[in-house]
């Protein structure tokens, strides 16, 4: 049992008895007229506000909401508690303050509810600010266009997609094509990379067990510590689904603000809709298309607008987003996802079939896309990465025609033989991000057709002996090279001198 | 069919009828009438309310008072005064609870609002501090 401290007992009992002589006063007040299914419709409060905070006195104590229909009789208001102790009649008043959560670096390492509350066991979080919930989005003035990297360390999405700090990329799949692993590896490459982004992960309505298995692998990889979790679940009311991407905007815009950069995961957005429809038709909102309320646009535009470059003048801090999108069979059109893809600027798209061809990450050249993150690529990359894209997309359509017969030029065939050794070249394991020299290297033998007589079976067996060979022997350019820098022409003659004899002992036979 | 008048504004015209001096009776028969004809009278309880509002608004104040004991009249008296202060009513009814679970202190409830100062509502409040 923990001391009892009559210092900090006796403390905590004098703010308390100041705080009550300081609201003592007349204050509003209203009643609870019905209530049920997470919502309370409450008469009076006329001067109550969108999205302010009430108390709803029960007799155990007292249950938190927010007024989220302000009509002209009465309020709806969405418990942020379970609902079993409110009843009709009891006394609502306002608490004063818009919804607010505890920010700062305090967080870091925690596990915590949309409200901030523990959820990891490690005892209470004293954190010295708290940060508004619902927050206007940065003004045009105050920001800056994106220009520099966020690696994900995924080599696809490095070279092909890349990812600028301040973006909104969006991550869109079916269920199990690899959506979550994409953001995980992020997170671990900013750790390994020592970045300094803090990653703030979003679990909406996700399983507990896999928050819990998530949560095991970040501290095993040693990024927990750069990293924040709020997680919600399943069993969870919807208020609770629906307030936790904000929330958690909220706990990443304080790094933002304070010249840091942050990056934040809502996996998924798909369920946020869902709890914010639940709580919509139990507002009785009209419903719309596919029963969703008009304004589950601004649900997510609101949301993602937040992310930002800050200007140099407000510490050209940043907050990067990386939504996740699950979509059905493959449907990109749904309602939820042709949104969040018009919001974001870029998607990258995972496709089932290539996920059981065993290409992982299962990403769709064709289909995806990154609008700002040319500006923000690493010369590095860029330099070797050139027409990757279209090589692999116009690989993908010509692999396809060419299983209807043989007869095929010379240049097809080669095009297809380079597009093969790409393919295998950009699979990666879970959990093993790339650094740039490792990119670097890796693709530039592959496109300048160094590995070209290295069977596509073996492009991973022959790129780890390439890494490895350069590694040893070439240590120092390779740590230049991981700068970003353009290669130079000593560093391009190391790579070339080794992928040539490294391909040898993989010949094609 | 017309279309289904808010409580606000059916209590808005009682309140003005009452204000005008039109009879009890009459504006009272006229609210039943037209509650049970539209099949409003599970609102009764609302509508009190309402009138009650809308009638503060007008500066006629209905005020409960609860105490653990009956109030002095010089207490009385500065209740009154404190309303007058708080809502600039200019008619001032009030009606005296005692309810012995208070413990101590004063709860006047206005329409919509609430002064609160008893013993068992600061417990209550202290109660919940560091939930």
């Amino acid at each position: 049992m923990p001391e009892l401290s009559i210092t900090e007992l006796s403390k905590d009992l004098r703010a308390a008895i100041a705080n009550l002589e300081a609201t003592v006063g007349l204050e509003s007040v209203g009643v609870v007229v019905r209530v049920g299914d997470g919502v309370a419709w409450i008469h009076g409060l006329r001067d109550a506000g969108y999205g302010e905070v009430l108390q709803i006195e029960t007799k155990t104590g007292t249950v938190e909401a927010f007024a989220l229909n302000l009509m002209e009789d009465e309020i709806g208001a969405v418990l942020l508690g379970t609902d079993a102790e409110v009843s009709a009649g009891n006394t609502v008043r306002l608490k004063g303050t818009a919804l607010q959560v505890p920010v700062g670096p305090e967080l870091l390492g925690r596990v915590v509810d949309p409200l901030g509350r523990p959820l990891d066991g490690a005892g209470p979080i004293k954190t010295k600010q708290f940060g508004l919930v619902e927050r206007e989005a940065i003004g045009v003035m105050d920001r800056k266009s994106v220009h520099e990297p966020l690696m994900t360390g995924i080599m696809a999405i490095d070279a092909m997609f890349p990812i600028g700090r301040g973006q909104r990329e969006l991550i869109i799949g079916d269920r199990q094509t690899g959506k979550t692993a994409l953001t995980i590896d992020t997170m671990i490459n900013q750790a390994r990379q020592k970045t300094g982004v803090v990653n703030v992960y979003v679990a909406i309505g996700q399983k507990l067990s896999k928050v819990a298995r998530l949560v095991d692998r970040l501290k095993e990889e040693g990024v927990m510590d750069q990293t924040i979790v709020v997680a919600t679940s399943p069993s969870d009311p919807a208020s609770l689904l629906y307030l936790a991407p904000y929330a958690a905007t909220a706990m990443g815009e304080y790094f933002r603000d304070n010249k840091q950069h942050a990056l934040m995961i809502y996996d998924d957005l798909t369920k946020h809709a869902v709890a914010y429809r639940q709580m919509s038709l139990l507002l009785r909102r009209p419903p719309g298309r596919e029963a969703y309320p008009g304004d589950v646009f601004y649900l997510h535009s609101r949301l993602l607008e937040r992310s930002a470059k800050l200007s140099d003048k407000l510490g050209g801090g940043s907050l990067t987003a990386l939504p996740i999108i699950e979509t059905q069979a493959g449907d990109i059109s749904a309602y939820i996802p042709t949104n969040v893809i018009s919001i974001t600027d870029g998607q990258i798209f995972l496709e089932t079939d290539l996920f059981y061809q065993g290409i992982r990450p299962a990403i769709s050249a064709g289909l995806s896309v990154s609008r700002v993150g040319g500006a923000a690529q690493t010369k590095a990359v860029k330099s070797v990465s050139g027409n990757l894209k279209l090589g692999l997309s116009q690989f993908r359509e010509l692999a396809s025609f060419a299983q209807f017969g043989s007869d095929l030029d010379e240049a097809t065939k080669s095009q297809i033989d380079r597009g093969r050794r790409l393919t295998e070249l950009l699979k990666q394991p879970q959990y093993q991000p790339a650094g740039i020299w490792e990119q670097v290297a890796s693709i530039y033998a592959v496109t300048n057709g160094l590995f070209d007589k290295v069977a596509p079976s073996h492009i991973k067996d022959a790129q780890t002996a390439l890494l490895t060979r350069l590694w040893a022997e070439h240590k120092d350019a390779m740590r230049t090279l991981n700068d970003g820098d353009k290669p130079t022409d000593a560093q391009i003659k190391a790579i070339e001198s080794v992928a040539n004899h490294v391909s040898i002992g993989f010949e094609d036979k | 069919m017309p279309a289904r008048l808010s409580r606000r504004k059916v209590t808005e015209y009682i309140a003005d009828q009452l204000i005008a001096g039109t009879r009890h009776d009459d504006v009272i028969r006229q609210l039943a009438a037209y509650l049970i004809d539209t099949r409003r009278t599970n609102e009764l309880e609302l509508i009190v309310r309402d009138i009650e509002y809308a009638l503060s608004e007008r500066g006629v104040v209905l005020a409960h008072v609860t105490s653990a004991f009956d109030l002095t009249e010089t207490t009385k008296a500065a209740v009154r005064d404190m309303i007058a202060n708080h809502t600039n009513a200019e008619t001032i009814y009030q009606k005296q609870l005692v309810d012995p679970d208070v413990i101590g202190g004063i709860r006047i409830d206005i329409p919509s609002r609430s002064f609160d100062s008893t013993i068992a509502h600061r417990l209550n409040t202290l109660m919940n501090y560091k939930k």
